[in-house]
């Protein structure tokens, strides 16, 4: 018996310095080791030199309270922020253009992914099972701005622009959610970015959604590559992480020129007119920033009724900065800068103008364009629908009254099938009685019986 | 006499272990080793006799317990911390992922060894009087390692805690009247969350090995207050093993009573107290066949701990301990499987919630507990236990049976499927 305990604890002995041996050499203290003898190498004085060599191996971490993450990607990328390692091999080289993101403010996983906390490389650069968030490949890193620059334009990221643009304007929300508005034959996009896992994957089903995903009920939109793009650029940026206050003000900026841009895009001149320049059916807006306060303009933009019962004034659905900046345009208008808007409008104002207006923003907003088009053309493909298609619109007056239409809208609609044998079509009309309230049904059915007269002019 | 020596003889008060007064005195005079007694059987040493389950059971538990303690310094049990914290442990504490390797697979271990010995002391009819409320005893401690390595399970705060928990716990709301009741005061809430987490946490860390403690102490009394642990069966003459278990039946007389003059000789009255004994005695003959518990026993006792040990360090240096990604209340996998101990009950569940999730299990339990007491054939040997022996087989063939289809033969929405096959989504 001793002899087995004896030949036992030696084992365990050997396996205990197995562990620690295991324990007491990661990777990262050899790659530490190289970059001292890389500083090494650039010192003149001997004296550095030493120093330099002698430093000893220690993890770098940058807690980042604010974005709830920790990044210790600098124990091994050592030369981030060292200009004189822009030349040298990985995982050492400078990062070039950092300002003002310094890693010491915002790490370096925010942006690029991969697993801040991990010490090995497998796991730091997150390709590894249960890792949600892998390195994001060079061409998709600048999609992250979008994590914190959730509105307005971000210099040197037109594709998120131009992302959210396609997003509200193709009628995407006719069937998927993003932050609790929007139809549900989809799935919910509102996270979409949480997990940045797959972007190539993603711009591929942009580009024919059945090729990755064959029985998806999504149209083919025929975007063109650079749509594509960046609409995986702006999924990947959507995700309702908690950013600290110190990165999500970044939204707070307001932009007056934002603001100009928001103040053409949803018509305001339609009602309102800046020093007498602009319509006359609702407020001057010429000096209003100095009449009200920054909060009263503001509520008076989430909710003109609550401010004013009985206010004429649709509810824009306007996020926080969208709302600043129109305010802080507000304030720098002038009757000429009116006049330029004027002069660019493509059609004439109407007095109906504003209800109609109303109605074509929500038309846009619900996403009814995302199957009915953007012309009201119809044609996105429903298989074994009558017609094979998404009806048009354009002659809905010839087969409904209007309040047939309003109680389609209200109740939704399934489609009469061809072939009853066959499966039931994919799309079909939900109900949005519970989205829209009537008023907002009602400015719809106005909008769309605005332009069946003016087909009738023709 | 020089005052090292005076300090040494102070705390070693014996003689020389050269003598036999010596042995025996290491033992009595040692509150650690006076649980043992100061002689053995010699057959009780044989490997293939107890294969040594109870002592690895007791060597993973101390594992558990200095391992568990070791991590304690570096938890918080608040989400999402935790899950932080346990990354930590894996990336930047030093010999993290060993400690936290060690006392993952000890866990496992410990249930399987408990099974093991249960399985044991049941083919050896160990449980049969004098030893009845010992098996009892035990069959509450196999609850109770089940319900620690439960508890440990959340902690990580992963996926993989997340979903079983959620699973195992909904298994529980299905007994009658007091499941839903039961299921909320254990998660402090309807769902998983953080309430649930210290919870957890504090059974997990407090509660449940102080209960083991306990009942482990009087698991260990009872051995020996039993008579030692039983002979092994093939000791067993067939009118000795008739005789052995009469001793004490409260209808038979005692073959002997305790007296000072007596032929048999006791381990618990000190031969000054008259009336029938309790345990099993020890027969003059017998005496011939025991040997000093130093060194024989001591060194085996230690070659199953350092083989226990070594067992589980080399397992934990080559196989680490799962951690899939945070918990997401959001996110559940498909299928969600409880921990593996748990998926035969999860199989049978899935046939039906009530008879599967409450009546079967509830039944084993019980009928675990009143073995001792259903088992009335008083014979030990296999040849006389045939129906017993293959009832218990049973049993155990549909345990594992179950809990090897549930974890390997399960799929998307609890459909059988090959074991090999690819689950799209998993990883």
């Amino acid at each position: 018996m001793p002899q087995f305990f004896f030949a036992l604890s030696l084992i365990g002995l050997v396996l205990i310095l197995a562990a620690v041996w295991q324990a007491s050499t990661p990777t990262w203290k050899t790659y530490q080791r190289d970059f001292h003898q890389l500083e090494a190498q650039g010192e003149p004085n001997s004296l550095a030199k030493a120093a330099a060599l002698a430093t000893p191996p220690v993890i770098h971490q940058v807690l980042l309270t604010g974005l709830q993450r920790v990044d210790r990607c600098t124990t091994c990328h050592l030369g981030v922020d060292d200009p004189t390692m822009k030349n040298a091999a990985q995982p050492f080289r400078f990062h070039p253009n950092l300002a003002p993101h310094t890693p010491a403010k915002f790490g370096c996983t925010i942006c690029h992914g991969g697993q801040g906390l991990a010490t090995d490389k497998a796991n730091a650069h997150g390709r590894v099972p249960f890792w949600q968030e892998p390195l994001l490949p060079k061409d998709y890193i600048r999609a992250s701005c979008g994590r914190c620059h959730k509105e307005g334009e971000v210099p040197g990221v037109p594709e998120l622009t131009e992302g959210r643009r396609l997003f509200e304007t193709q009628g995407c929300r006719g069937c998927h959610k993003l932050n609790g508005v929007g139809g549900s034959i989809g799935p919910d996009l509102t996270e979409e970015g949480a997990s940045r896992r797959f972007p190539e994957w993603l711009e591929r089903h942009f580009l024919t959604p059945s090729a990755v995903s064959p029985s998806s009920p999504m149209p083919n939109f025929n975007f063109t590559k650079e749509q594509a793009r960046a609409l995986t650029y702006y999924m990947l940026s959507l995700t309702s992480e908690e950013m600290g206050t110190y990165y999500s003000s970044v939204r707070l900026i307001p932009s007056a020129s934002y603001g100009r841009e928001l103040f053409v895009e949803k018509n305001c001149i339609a009602c309102h007119n800046i020093g007498g320049v602009g319509a006359k059916n609702g407020p001057d807006l010429l000096g209003v920033t100095k009449q009200h306060s920054t909060g009263w303009l503001d509520e008076q933009l989430v909710n003109p009724e609550l401010v004013y019962p009985g206010s004429i004034m649709p509810a824009y659905d306007l996020a926080t900065n969208a709302r600043k900046a129109i305010v802080a345009y507000m304030a720098s208008a002038t009757p000429d800068d009116a006049q330029l808007i004027l002069s660019q409008r493509a059609k004439p104002l109407t007095p109906q103008d504003a209800a109609i207006e109303a109605g074509k923003q929500n038309f846009s907003r619900f996403g009814c364009v995302g199957c009915h088009g953007l012309q009201l053309q119809g044609g996105v493909p429903n298989p074994n629908s009558q017609g094979g298609e998404v009806p048009s619109l354009l002659h809905a007056s010839d087969d409904y009254t209007k309040e047939e239409v309003i109680t389609i809208i209200r109740n939704g609609k399934v489609p009469p099938t061809e072939n009853t044998a066959k499966p039931a079509p994919p799309l079909y009309m939900p109900s949005w009685k519970s989205v829209l309230s009537d008023e907002d049904i009602n400015r719809i059915a106005d909008y769309l019986w605005s332009l069946q007269k003016k087909k009738d002019g023709w | 006499m020089n005052p090292i020596q005076d300090l040494w003889q102070s705390i070693v008060r014996r003689d020389p272990l050269s003598t036999d007064k010596g042995k025996s005195e290491l033992v009595f005079l040692n509150v650690w080793l006076h649980i043992h007694p100061a002689k053995v059987k010699r057959e009780n040493l044989k490997l293939k006799h107890t294969w040594y389950l109870g002592f690895i059971t007791f060597f993973l538990f101390l594992i558990l317990v200095t391992t568990g303690v070791a991590l304690m310094f570096y938890y918080r049990p608040n989400a999402p911390q935790a899950y932080q914290d346990v990354k930590d442990l894996q990336f930047v504490v030093f010999l993290g992922p060993f400690l936290r390797n060690m006392h993952r697979w000890a866990a496992h271990g410990m249930v399987i060894s408990v099974f093991f010995h249960m399985c044991r002391v049941f083919y050896t009819g160990s449980y049969k009087r004098p030893r009845q409320f010992n098996w009892m005893i035990g069959v509450f401690l196999f609850l109770v390692t089940l319900g620690l390595s439960f508890t440990g399970y959340l902690l990580p705060w992963d996926q993989l805690a997340f979903w079983a928990i959620t699973v195992g716990t909904n298994i529980g709301s299905y007994a009658p009247l007091v499941g839903k009741q039961l299921r909320e005061l254990l998660l402090g809430g309807h769902s998983v969350g953080e309430a649930a987490l210290l919870r957890f946490y504090v059974l997990h860390v407090a509660v449940l090995p102080g209960v083991m403690v306990l009942l482990t102490m009087v698991h260990f009394w009872r051995v020996r207050k039993d008579g030692g642990l039983s002979r092994p069966v093939w000791k067993l003459e067939p009118e000795k093993a008739e005789k052995l278990v009469t001793i004490g039946a409260p209808e038979a007389p005692a073959p002997l009573s305790v007296a000072l003059a007596s032929k048999d000789k006791t381990y618990g009255l000190m031969e000054v107290v008259t009336g029938k004994p309790i345990f099993e005695t020890v027969t003059a003959e017998e005496e011939e066949d025991t040997t000093f518990s130093y060194p024989y026993a001591f060194f085996r006792e230690a070659v199953a701990l350092m083989a226990t040990v070594t067992g589980v360090m080399a397992i934990s240096l080559f196989w680490n301990a799962p951690l899939e990604e945070l918990a997401n209340p959001a996110k559940t996998p498909n299928p969600a499987k409880a921990p593996w101990y748990f998926l035969g009950l999860q199989e049978l569940v899935s046939h039906s919630a009530l008879l599967g999730g409450v009546v079967v299990p509830a039944l084993a339990v019980l009928a675990l507990l009143a073995v001792p007491y259903l088992d009335t054939n008083p014979s030990r040997r296999p040849a006389d236990r045939k129906w017993a022996n293959r009832a218990f087989t049973i049993f155990v063939v549909v345990n594992v049976v179950l809990i090897v289809v549930g974890t390997f033969f399960r799929g998307p929405g609890w459909a059988l499927v090959a074991p090999w096959t690819h689950i799209s989504g998993a990883e």
